[in-house]
């Protein structure tokens, strides 16, 4: 748009410049300006094309000028011999001559004309791209504030978890009258699972002994809860549990077990824990039986927040699979075994 | 005598307000639940004077059976629940009883002491059948008694309801149910998006007319997809060509 309209301010002011030499036919300016238009344009598309290239230099602005202006000796070279057979072409096929000054002259007073040009065409587009540039970093910034803002309600509201809370603590209320024992046992493991909630933190990682034995105190606590509606395996290689894994991982694996598998039926519900080592992989399944996904399901709060986790740790190289299998669901994580960083 | 029902999936928190019933002297525990349906079932058979019904229970919760339950012959509604903001924000706003898990004997006592005096008023549980269906998708489902036990049926799947003294008959395509409801208690139930009367005793659900026709005098027949004609009385007239874009 600007460029068309520079053009044509360019082609009127000649034409008007000229338009009281009698000596000159008004298609003469015309054709001069014309066939520059012509080759810068050329030049201006070639510039358009490779500009996403150079937008890594948008805050280093020499660099980003230099490495356009490295062609400044071909682009002269090129408009001279570009425009100038266009010029010389028209007027022959006109049957006139074209009269410039001399080839030397001509060379001179182009280079610097074209100099200037290059450098004000420059500027333009350098400010254009690094307006949207910066229009992407914003962008970008923002994103990624709202995602750490989502992550970090995600860890609260795991961490707080009312629902599971208050259920315990009426669950000790009522065992109180009836077996002391059983509450006081039950009243220790609501504090020790607390402690490890309050005592880790997002980044930190832990043994997959002490992730199990976390796992073993909150399903303690439900067991109390659902009494007999639950029943519970392990399948663990014992030789794994050293092996470091982020810390409070798998326990939104096995809330939803309980919130989606034992919560909605009162049949009674095998709940499987298994960790082996597989290519490579450390590969842990927390599975259920009867219950489905619902149809069109899609991740609650804790799966996202255990894929976001997997991810910063791990990258593209861990994964975490919910799907049916057999009569109700299986969460399944692959950790590479060999080191942490992608 | 007050006879109560107790519905709670926990065993725990089930037996201790087992106990914490049985104890008082004017209680009895009638009949314990571990889910919704079930719970439903019991107040359906036993008819007792109050019902402590968990909030959060598999297959219905405690808002869903009470929305369920018929208005004029419905027990007072304790609720009981662990952790709901939302509900518990409705229960405050009607003041019905309900308790919060974990709750002390003082906490239970004074829900009882409640409980007594307003079946002295002779108050039912107008207030938490309401609350049920205002927070539920109650509409979309219906409780309906299949043979000895209750089954939640779809409530597009009736085409139409039929009055019948005490009773409602509610015909779907396959079969039909007979509930001890009356017509407009189960129209307020499943609402007016879906469900017009067309006549005294009668209420079809709308996307089953397949046409009308006009007969005598303003009368008109009401054609359901089904084949069936139903008579379309003078007094729902003006209200259904309303509602048909007529």
């Amino acid at each position: 748009m600007l460029w068309v309209v520079f053009w044509l301010l360019m082609i009127s002011v000649s034409s008007q410049e000229n338009f009281r030499n009698p000596l000159t036919r008004w298609w003469e300016p015309v054709l001069w300006e014309g066939s520059s238009a012509l080759v810068a344009t050329g030049w201006l598309l070639l510039a358009v094309r490779i500009r996403k290239r150079h937008a890594l230099y948008l805050d280093r602005p020499l660099v980003w000028f230099g490495t356009y202006l490295r062609w400044l000796p071909v682009i002269i070279i090129t408009w001279i011999a570009g425009a100038y057979s266009i010029r010389h072409g028209v007027y022959a096929f006109v049957g006139r001559a074209y009269e410039h000054p001399s080839w030397g002259f001509v060379a001179v007073y182009e280079s610097v004309k074209l100099t200037i040009f290059v450098g004000l065409w420059l500027g333009i587009l350098f400010g254009i791209d690094s307006h949207g540039q910066w229009q992407r970093q914003q962008q970008r910034l923002l994103e990624m504030q709202r995602a750490l803002a989502s992550a970090q309600l995600a860890h609260l509201q795991g961490q707080l978890r009312p629902h599971f809370l208050f259920n315990a603590l009426n669950t000790v209320s009522a065992l109180m009258h009836t077996d002391v024992a059983r509450a006081d046992r039950l009243v220790a493991a609501l504090g020790d699972l607390l402690r490890i909630s309050l005592r880790s933190s997002e980044g930190e990682m832990t043994s997959l002994a002490q992730e199990l034995r976390t796992l073993e105190l909150y399903a303690d606590i439900m067991r109390e809860r659902f009494r007999d509606r639950v029943a519970l395996t392990w399948q663990v290689d014992p030789a794994l549990l050293d092996i470091p894994i982020p810390a409070l991982l798998l326990q939104p694996l096995l809330e939803n077990v309980f919130k989606h598998g034992v919560e909605r039926t009162v049949a009674r519900v095998r709940i499987n824990i298994g960790a082996r080592c597989e290519d490579r992989n450390l590969e842990i399944v927390v599975s259920n039986s009867g219950s489905l996904l619902t149809p069109g399901h899609h991740d609650g709060v804790g799966l996202r927040n255990c894929r976001d986790r997997l991810r910063i740790v791990y990258g593209n190289a861990a994964s975490l699979i919910v799907h049916e299998e057999g009569d109700g669901v299986a969460a399944r994580v692959s950790i590479p075994l060999a080191g942490t960083t992608p | 005598m007050i006879r109560a029902v107790i519905a709670d999936d926990e065993a725990p928190a089930r037996e201790k307000l087992e106990r914490w019933v049985a104890e008082q002297p004017d209680m009895k525990v009638v009949g314990s639940a571990e889910d919704g349906l079930s719970a439903a079932q019991c107040i359906e058979r036993l008819r007792p004077e109050v019902a402590f019904l968990d909030v959060q229970m598999p297959a219905l919760s405690g808002l869903q059976v009470a929305a369920q339950l018929e208005l004029s012959r419905a027990p007072l509604i304790v609720f009981v629940t662990a952790y709901d903001e939302h509900a518990v924000k409705a229960f405050d706003l009607n003041a019905i009883d309900y308790l919060l898990k974990p709750y002390d004997s003082d906490r239970f006592a004074r829900t009882v002491q409640r409980v007594r005096e307003r079946l002295h008023s002779h108050e039912s549980g107008a207030k938490a059948i309401a609350i049920g269906r205002s927070r539920d998708v109650s509409c979309e489902r219906l409780l309906v008694p299949d043979h000895e036990r209750l089954q939640l049926i779809d409530s597009a799947s009736i085409e139409w309801l039929e009055a019948d003294g005490n009773y409602v008959h509610v015909h779907t395509a396959v079969r039909t149910y007979l509930l001890r409801r009356t017509l407009q208690d189960l129209l307020s139930q499943l609402g007016e998006l879906r469900f017009m009367r067309i006549h005294r005793s009668i209420a079809v659900n709308l996307s089953c007319i397949a046409s009308l026709t006009s007969l005598f005098k303003g009368d008109y027949e009401v054609h359901l997809r089904n084949g069936r004609i139903l008579r379309l009385s003078r007094r729902y007239r003006e209200a259904l060509f309303a509602r048909m874009g007529r």
